[in-house]
């Protein structure tokens, strides 16, 4: 693609939309009436008429429900109302730009004398500033939706480390962002995608530290992006990815500013999207998934721990059922005895195959926490009664279904909490189904292929040109010690091979601390 | 189109493979032990112990102990037809892949167990790791059908009997691998069944007796306890063994572990006359010294030392001689160091090996190190004036 000279252009391609250009005219009533028609029965559209020195008729028009009606009564018409108007020399009417620079006290303002792009402005909550005899109007920044307070975000929590999270505002969003990287080298390309919803896109970098490459090729995929809305990431998400079919997700979606700045740093790219808290970050990788923020607020031998406990768990939560299921009816040789007896015992009266009964307690437990998310929070509470109590003790007093089944499936349930990327855990909960009907057909040999396929896809699969497996299928030393173990920040030296490759060093090495650092001859 | 083609692939490496024989582990009956036997007749009784898991788990509803196995037996005239004739009796499919032990009447082991070993050979549903074990002076089902309080079943407590090694336990593979060599014959660990107390009105409890030893399948006699420790040693399969010995002048008597044995063989083959030296060496600790000597001294641990050297010398010879002389036995695998060290001597000798065998001179040398005199040096009960220093 070829880059265009100004940065915050290059998303726009698409914005125009096809939309035929229209002019202003020098008269007010025309142009009032252009507005009129195309704002037709549109309620929350104000027209308000100003008249200066009780001789210009000025037109402000603008969205109710969109601007901060306070901004355009202090910074719009009080001053314009005021007896202290300043004409521009020579004629007994100010020009936009006279009106720009000397009687519109807001921050933001821009003059432009094409309608549609006017018509893009009132609807980004911005009021237009019309006069009579004058072609230029002037748009003055007036929004103030009302927003969502900067929260902790709820689907990720932390006990340690910062609690704010994005929220529906890309405005905020940004300055929690710019807040974190203090630089002019935090670039930020905006543009719109959507036909009908006009939805801000902006895409985030630091400049020296993303690549080149990775960043035509972010643009480009997102400027072929046409679609009548964008409500939520989510739909970028789906037209930018590398392979639609698979169950990972190739980009990491998350609410929290920390972890956009500390990918940023690492050389990757941002996808900020107006409207929803959901930023995206790309390329990710396997290890992402498993990467959760805290683990770089809390000392490294402690994230290392919790690091291994997760690659041994999201084992357990793909393959935990199969494995009960391939070796009970399969390989009861492997089971030791007095193993093998309890588990006999529990299924005495058991009616349903091991398989059977292994997938339906998969299927119930993923209602039950299907169900807990959608249910009003009052009833969430029945429901979790609901399901340990009838699941998990009635079901096996009445024999319908046997306890190692039931443990079987909490602990996978657990399992696949402690990957704390949800969309990872949802792409790790999928393959244990067929997963599950392998295991229940073919035994451990099922088992064995279906793992090989999800290597095999693991091993094929990338994100913006990065190998999923990435630092250890290319194997990549450096970058392994934020992998297998979190390295204590100090050793940090060098940001990952894979996207940090123009800018390696993060940091000046020998700064492991000791009480004799800095202090020897 | 080439994913028709791929798809055929994989669908195949699915349907076309694995192993199709899923089976529900409530339909299985775990067979935990088997015991083979003779009758009158010269047929084979082939008894199986088969856990029943319902009352294995806590959560048993019914009152009372209930039975946590059953035995079932049928006659035939090979371990096939027998167990065919089982299968029959059993509405569940017979799994013999957790069987831990199989037990083998005195009578079958004396007359040869040829008719009973190959099933485990060609079946592979077998494990060699299964242990094999002959019951003194009784019939091998009685073991089965005994109860054992603290396992599941009570096949797994001989299986645990037998895992601490403190006697022979020989499995199958060991049983196969020491009857088919040359110059070495097999030991299989003895289990004998308490006589029934007619008071408590329960079968008996069952223990482990010595060894019984073969020449090739053919059981030639039978050790005892004391016996086995000596061939233990003398196979250098010695592990946390105890011996005590009486001092000399009736200073009392010593107790020690030996903590690391080893064993070495030296042989000597010029002339008529093959002359074996066992050099057995051990470390150990002393457990017990019921004597007034202060074995915190030197001098007195070297008296500990000699007494229990001689004691457990006497005590390998013993065996040895009976094995050599009453068996005619090799389970040590005298000739089997011959074959491996002295292969030119060997093939001189291995057509009249036995022959050879029986006559040969065996010498036991013994070297104890009595390490560690534990927490205290003389007896505490003995104020300071009675301990000879």
């Amino acid at each position: 693609m070829r880059r265009k000279p100004k940065s915050p252009a290059v998303l726009e391609a698409n914005a125009a939309g096809g939309e035929e250009s229209e002019a202003l005219t020098a008269q007010l009533d025309r142009n009032e009436a252009t507005f009129r028609r195309i704002f037709k029965d549109c309620a929350d559209i104000v027209f308000r008429s100003v008249r200066m020195d009780g001789q210009e008729r000025l037109l402000i028009v603008y969205i109710s429900s969109l601007v901060n009606e306070q901004t355009i009564d202090d910074h719009i018409l009080k001053p314009l109302m005021s007896k202290a108007g300043i004409h521009s020399a020579g004629t007994n009417r100010p020009e936009a730009e006279a009106l720009k620079e000397r009687m519109i006290s807001a921050g933001s303002a821009s003059i432009s004398s094409d309608v549609n792009e006017l018509v893009r402005q009132i609807l980004n909550g911005q009021a237009a500033v019309l006069q009579d005899a004058d072609s230029d109007a002037l748009v003055v920044k007036a929004d103030g939706t009302k927003q969502r307070s900067v929260e902790e975000p709820s689907s990720e929590p932390v006990i340690s480390g910062p609690r704010d999270g994005f929220n529906e505002n890309i405005s905020t969003n940004i300055g929690l962002l710019r807040r974190r990287l203090k630089t002019p080298r935090l670039k930020m390309e905006s543009g719109t995608i959507g036909e009908l919803s006009r939805t801000q896109v902006v895409l985030a970098y630091i400049a020296g530290i993303a690549t080149e490459a990775l960043l035509a090729e972010v643009r480009a995929r997102v400027v072929r992006i046409r679609i009548d809305g964008v409500l939520d990431s989510g739909y970028i998400e789906e037209f930018i990815e590398d392979l639609p079919y698979s169950p990972f997700p190739q980009t990491h979606s998350t609410e929290r500013p920390d972890v956009v700045a500390a990918e940023l740093l690492e050389g990757k790219v941002a996808l900020l999207v107006d409207n929803t808290p959901f930023a995206l970050l790309v390329p990710m990788t396997f290890w992402t998934g498993l990467q959760a923020s805290e683990d770089y607020y809390v000392r490294w031998p402690i994230a290392t721990f919790v690091r291994w406990i997760r690659f041994l768990f999201i084992f357990i939560a793909i393959f935990a059922p199969s494995l009960y299921v391939a070796v009970t009816t399969f390989h009861q040789e492997m089971i030791p005895t007095n193993l093998v007896l309890s588990i006999a015992s529990a299924r005495e009266a058991v009616p349903f195959p091991a398989f059977f009964e292994a997938l339906l307690m998969e299927i119930v437990f993923e209602a039950l926490r299907e169900a807990g998310i959608r249910l009003p929070k009052q009833i969430g509470q029945a429901i979790s009664i609901v399901g340990a109590l009838v699941i998990g003790q009635a079901a096996v007093q009445a024999g319908i279904i046997s306890a190692p089944v039931v443990i079987i499936v909490s602990i996978t349930g657990i399992a696949t909490f402690t990957i704390p990327r949800y969309s990872f855990a949802s792409g790790v909960r999928l393959l244990r189904f067929p997963i599950l009907v392998l295991a229940g057909t073919l035994g451990l040999y099922g088992i064995v292929l279906g793992f090989l396929s999800i290597v095999l896809h693991l091993g094929a699969l990338r994100s913006f040109g990065v190998p999923y497996l990435t630092p250890l299928a290319p194997i990549q030393l450096a970058s392994l010690k934020d992998i297998l173990i979190r390295a204590p920040i100090w050793a940090k030296r060098h940001r990952p091979q894979a996207t940090g490759t123009s800018n390696r060093v993060r940091e000046p090495g020998g700064q492991q601390p000791g009480p004799h650092r800095g202090r020897r001859p | 189109m080439k994913r028709l083609p791929q798809a055929c692939l994989l669908l195949s490496a699915w349907l076309l493979s694995g192993c199709w024989d899923r089976t529900e582990i409530n339909d299985l009956a775990f067979i935990t032990g088997s015991a083979f036997d003779l009758t009158d007749n010269g047929q084979y009784l082939l008894s199986l112990q088969i856990a029943i898991p319902s009352a294995t788990s806590g959560g048993g509803t019914g009152g009372g102990p209930q039975q946590k196995f059953f035995v079932l037996s049928a006659t035939g005239k090979n371990a096939n037809e027998a167990f065919e004739k089982l299968q029959k009796k059993s509405s569940r499919k017979l799994f013999t892949a957790h069987r831990s032990v199989i037990f083998v009447g005195e009578s079958l082991g004396r007359q040869g167990m040829n008719g009973v070993l190959d099933v485990f050979v060609h079946d592979p549903r077998q494990r060699l790791r299964t242990y094999i074990m002959v019951v003194k002076g009784g019939e091998a089902r009685e073991v089965l059908q005994s109860k054992y309080p603290f396992d599941q079943v009570p096949m797994e407590a001989v299986k645990e009997m037998e895992g601490q090694q403190s006697e022979i336990s020989t499995n199958l593979r060991d049983f196969f691998m020491s009857s088919s060599s040359d110059g070495i014959d097999p030991v299989v660990g003895a289990i004998e069944v308490e006589p029934e107390r007619k008071d408590s009105g329960r079968t008996g409890l069952f223990k482990l007796a010595g060894s019984g030893v073969f020449k090739e399948t053919k059981m030639v006699g039978l050790l005892d306890g004391s016996e086995t420790d000596g061939l233990h040693w003398a196979q250098n399969h010695m592990k946390n063994g105890r011996i005590n010995a009486e001092l000399p002048d009736g200073l009392g008597n010593v107790g020690i572990l030996v903590t690391h044995a080893e064993r070495k063989i030296t042989a000597d083959t010029k002339g008529e006359r093959i002359r074996f030296e066992l050099l057995l060496e051990g470390k150990a600790m002393l457990f017990e010294n019921n004597s007034k000597l202060d074995i915190s001294r030197p001098k007195n641990i070297a008296r500990v030392e000699r007494a229990l050297e001689t004691k457990a010398e006497k005590q390998v010879l013993d065996v040895l001689i009976r094995l050599q002389k009453q068996y005619g036995a090799d389970p040590v695998g005298f000739g089997l160091f011959l074959h491996q060290n002295k292969p030119k001597q060997w093939k001189a000798m291995q057509n009249h090996w036995e022959q050879s065998f029986t006559k040969a001179n065996i010498k036991v040398v013994v070297k104890l190190n009595v390490g560690g005199a534990g927490m205290a040096g003389p007896p505490l009960q003995w104020n300071q004036k009675e301990i000879r220093e």
